[in-house]
Order: C-alpha cells, then structure tokens, then sequence
C-alpha cells in the first residue's frame, strides 16, 4: 500500500526553521556526494 | 599555439570553454559555435513555464562575455565534420553556417586542434506525430522560449478554471523513447502547485503520463535510497508524492500521436488508447542532429563519429540486458577515430539505455532513455578540458581525468514548488548514476548513504540557491571556478 505524508510529517516538510536546519544538513550532504569525485571503471588506478 | 572549437554553449559547452580559457595562456585559442546568442540555465525553465520567474532571469548574452573573456565566439551551427580536413583544407575542421549578423547565410570552414562536440540533443518533436510545441494544446519546457509559451498556455487553461470550466492537464512525455523525465516531473508538481495558489485545484484533474515502467524510475532504472530512517524505493516515494498531490498516472505509455486535446498511446500490454487534455507538456524524444562526416576524400566516415550522438570510449557491443555492465559506459568521452575529438553531456551516444528495456507485446520499444543531467554534463565537459590541457601543456597525449557515470554520483533538486515560505522540493541525490550491480549487489547497484531522497521547502531553496550560484558561475564572476560542477 502507498505511504502517506501524515499532518506531523507535512509540518516538519513546511515549517521555516526545522528546514532551515535541513537546507545546511541537505547542503553539507549533497557537496559530500559531489566531492566524493568521480573517475573510470574499467582500471583501478 | 593550439586551438580548440568547442560546438554548443549550453552546460558542457560552456564549462568546457571558461575552464579551458582559465587554465590556459592566451597563446591558445578558444573558439564557441553555437546557434543560440544566449547561455540559458535550463533547470529554471520548470519556473519560467508556470510564470513565477521571467526568462531574462535565466539567460545572459554570451557574446559580450565572451569577448571580455578571450573565448572566441561565433554565432553558427555546425553542418558537417570533416576530421581530416579535404584536398584543399590540410587541417581538420567543422562546416557552419552563421545564423545571424552581417555573415547569415555564410558557411565556413572551423579548423580545429582539439573539438568538443558539446550540441547536446535535437529535440525530435517531429518523432512524435503532431507533438509541435504551443499547437494542439501541448507545450514544453524544454528552452525559455517554449517555458514561456507553455506558460501563456497554462494561464489561458487557469482562467478557464477561474470562470468555472472544468480541466484535465496531461504532463509526461510525449515519445516511447523519451528521457528527462525529471524535468517534468518538476513540471507536473509546479503546476499543480500553481493550480492551488489560483485556487482552482478542484477545477482540474491532473495525470501524470510516462514510458517508466515504475514510477521514480526516471530513466535510471529507479533507485533504491535512503528517505528519513526509511529505505525506501523511488517508485514507493514519487506514489506517496503522486497520492498526497491527487495526481493520476498512466505508465508503460509510449505516445505516438497527438491530435487537438488528444494524446494517443500505445502502452505495454499493446493497447492503444488516447488520453484527453486541455493543457498538455509532453517531452520529446531526443536525438542527434543527424550530422553527417567527410575524410579528406570527401568520403561518408559518418558512422565513424555517430550513432545518433557521437561515438565515444564507450562499449557499443549490442548485448542483452543481464550482460550490461558498468564498464560499458564511457570514462573520457573520446572519439576512439579520432582522439582529437571529444563529446561531454548529452552529445555522446550512451552504450545502452540505463533502465531495463521493455517492449509491448505488440513489439514496440517503451524504455525512458538514459539521462544526462546538468551535473554530469558539466563534470564531464570539465575533464575533457582538463585532459585537452594536460595533453597541449605536456606535449603528449593525456587522458589522466575519467569520469564514467557508473563512477560518480549527481544531486537532483526536482523543485515541487514555488515560493519562499509555500514552496518545496524533492532532493535526491544517487551514487553512482549508472548502477554498478558488481559493487553494490544488494542494493540495487548504489550506494545507499550516497543515495538518498528528501521532501520540503528546503529543497526549494536549495534549488533557488543553486540557480544564482550556477548563473554566477555561468557569468564568470570573481572565483566562479570555486563553485563545484
Ligand atoms: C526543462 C528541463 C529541466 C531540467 N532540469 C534539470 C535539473 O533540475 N537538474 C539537472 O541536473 N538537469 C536538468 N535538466 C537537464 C540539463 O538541462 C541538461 O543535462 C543539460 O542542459 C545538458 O547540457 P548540454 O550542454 O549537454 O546540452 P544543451 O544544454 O542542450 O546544450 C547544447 C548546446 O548546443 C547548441 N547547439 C545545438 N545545435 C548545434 C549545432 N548544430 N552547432 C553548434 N551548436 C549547437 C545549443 O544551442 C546549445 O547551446 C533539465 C532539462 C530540461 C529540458
């Protein structure tokens, strides 16, 4: 069956200051997979 | 002294052009040819197409920057490559034709050191029978110039509402074979948003439409992520989206046919059946431009250089989908011909698409095709820089830098919403883009910490931010170069 966003869960999504705090986590996570660099597949270098 | 022609100035073009002029002397020369006089940030065209942002927001002149710069900057569009020059050119070179200014009309012959082939996809509306952005009722968003026809559409379709008609708006993709799914997915959710703030929701009924197998597939075969303490499928995330929203959704629809409000589908059971709609976005397939190669002698070598989008490193050996591997996805996106000749971002031909290949039992191919997205595209056209660089300072070939998508990860800020208190998000992040089930075999080939999806206002700001940060960027200002791909 399909999850639901509850009413506590749409609170937390919307509310400015909780999300304050997530848009640096989320910030500080996606430079993490961004940085994490990139390279080939085929040799081990 | 060498020179580098780079064709296209859209994501890969243009963060290939700046890095190659920032790193190396002016005694080299940087050349862009691109058709469009403008650089566009094409993730904000989602806002442009439901009027929160103007298109001049999203784009600048390329040509006073350009010259400020010391990047070459010429107004055309390739026609014809001729890698070995011809019996009266001894240097390689591109055939264009200027599409504006004094010179319209006129063609010449680029020569080139070093090409990067950065034209990104032809957007094949033509694939799709009467798919014509602005007639029929359909739109897209693909360019701020259709976003803002889209837009004009979408307000015409409000006011309707406004006055008491009843609508149904269609948004998805309007090919079997089309990617971006992403991208209208951003659509869909921004209408809808949209559709609330003109207080007309109840007015409307909106589908979602999709040659995805699954929801959350998004041309990467879904992806199994991280979402608060929860592991989570993206097909289970986009349905809770989907259901919270009171979207409907057809899957397994390859669109062939678009009448006035009626979009025709052959879907995987090999139904054929319609859809009715007063405001269709549907995606095009995308495609190559059909360009065509010469050798010196003025022979056809085009398949040499495409298949479609250009021919890379990659591993094109036609092979069933239990026998892909990661390996076969390109790393320096050189053309193994001619190695002087590169194809970052969308302009390369992929080896196979990245999810499983479904037919309908009437035979027809329904599979999203692989997505390039905005990060790998820039990663990619900045290492094939990188390497040109290593390669003109070390007097030797250099291919040093590698970047396959089965090796890197991409950020996907997939905006829900407009507004800086009512707006939203979805971000997810997915390491790496082309599963690597040998690596990560219990895990749906990725990485879970790494991949990982998250829902709410912060994610619209995350996407406002990156849109200044990337058009400052863009713009070359005072440490652009900080400011990772
Ligand atoms: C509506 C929309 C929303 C999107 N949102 C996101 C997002 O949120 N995040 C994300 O990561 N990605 C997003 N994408 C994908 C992203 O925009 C692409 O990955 C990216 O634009 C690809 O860059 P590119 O340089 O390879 O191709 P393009 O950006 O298409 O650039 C191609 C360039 O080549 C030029 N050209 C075309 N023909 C010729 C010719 N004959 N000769 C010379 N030049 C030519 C064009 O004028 C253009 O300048 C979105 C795409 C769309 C359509």
């Amino acid at each position: 069956m399909t999850q639901r966003i509850s009413k506590y869960q749409r609170f937390k999504m919307m509310n400015p200051v909780i999300q304050f705090f997530k848009f640096i986590y989320l910030s500080i996570k996606i430079m993490i997979v961004v940085a994490g660099g990139h390279g080939g597949t085929r040799k081990v270098n | 002294m060498s020179k580098i022609v780079i064709l296209g100035a859209g994501i890969s073009g243009h963060v290939a052009a700046t890095n190659l002029r920032r790193k190396l002397s002016k005694q080299h020369e940087v050349v862009v040819v691109s058709p469009n006089s403008n650089y566009q940030w094409v993730p904000s065209n989602i806002w442009v197409g439901i009027g929160r942002m103007k298109s001049e927001k999203i784009l600048f002149p390329l040509a006073p920057l350009y010259k400020k710069k010391g990047i070459g900057f010429k107004q055309a569009k390739a026609i014809s490559f001729h890698p070995e020059g011809d019996t009266t050119e001894p240097k390689p070179y591109v055939l264009s034709e200027y599409v504006a200014g004094n010179n319209k009309g006129q063609q010449e012959k680029i020569t080139y050191d070093y090409l990067i082939n950065a034209t990104g996809p032809k957007l094949n509306f033509e694939a799709t029978e009467g798919l014509i952005p602005g007639e029929n009722k359909t739109y897209s968003v693909c360019t701020y110039t259709h976003a803002d026809h889209a837009w004009h559409g979408l307000i015409d379709v409000i006011q309707q509402m406004k006055k008491g008609k009843k609508a149904k708006i269609l948004i998805g993709t309007g090919h079997a074979k089309s990617t971006c799914q992403g991208a209208a997915f951003e659509y869909i959710l921004n209408v809808e948003n949209e559709l609330r703030r003109h207080k007309v929701r109840d007015m409307a009924e909106v589908t979602w439409i999709s040659n995805e197998y699954q929801l959350g597939d998004f041309g990467m075969d879904g992806m199994l992520m991280s979402y608060g303490s929860m592991t989570m499928k993206s097909h289970e995330m986009i349905e809770m989206i989907f259901e919270d929203r009171d979207i409907k959704w057809i899957l397994g629809a390859g669109v062939n046919k678009i009448e006035d409000g009626v979009a025709h589908y052959e879907n995987l059971e090999g139904e054929h059946k319609s859809e009715t709609y007063d405001f269709a976005m549907l995606i095009p397939s995308f495609s190559g431009h059909g360009f065509k190669a010469y050798d010196k002698n003025d022979n056809d070598i085009t398949e040499k250089l495409f298949r479609g989008f250009m021919v890379v490193d990659a591993d094109y050996t036609p092979k069933p989908y239990e026998e892909w591997s990661v390996r076969d996805w390109p790393e320096t996106y050189q053309n193994p011909s001619y190695n002087n000749i590169f194809a970052p971002g969308i302009a390369f031909a992929p080896p196979h698409s990245i999810s499983k290949p479904r037919k309908s039992k009437n035979g027809t191919d329904i599979t999203p095709a692989p997505p390039r997205t905005g990060m790998p595209s820039g990663i990619t056209a900045k290492l094939v820089a990188d390497n040109i660089i290593d390669t003109i300072k070390g007097g030797k070939e250099s291919l040093h830098h590698k970047g396959s998508m089965g090796n890197m990860g991409a950020a996907c800020i997939a905006s829900a919403g407009y507004g800086l208190t009512k707006g939203s998000g979805v971000s997810i992040t997915t390491y790496p883009i082309v599963p690597d089930y040998e690596k990560y075999p219990k895990t749906q080939g990725r990485q879970l910490g790494k991949t990982f999806g998250e829902i709410g206002l912060a994610g619209h700001w995350l996407k406002l931010a990156l849109h200044h940060a990337f058009i400052y960027k863009a713009k070359m200002k005072p440490f652009w170069w900080l400011i990772p791909e």
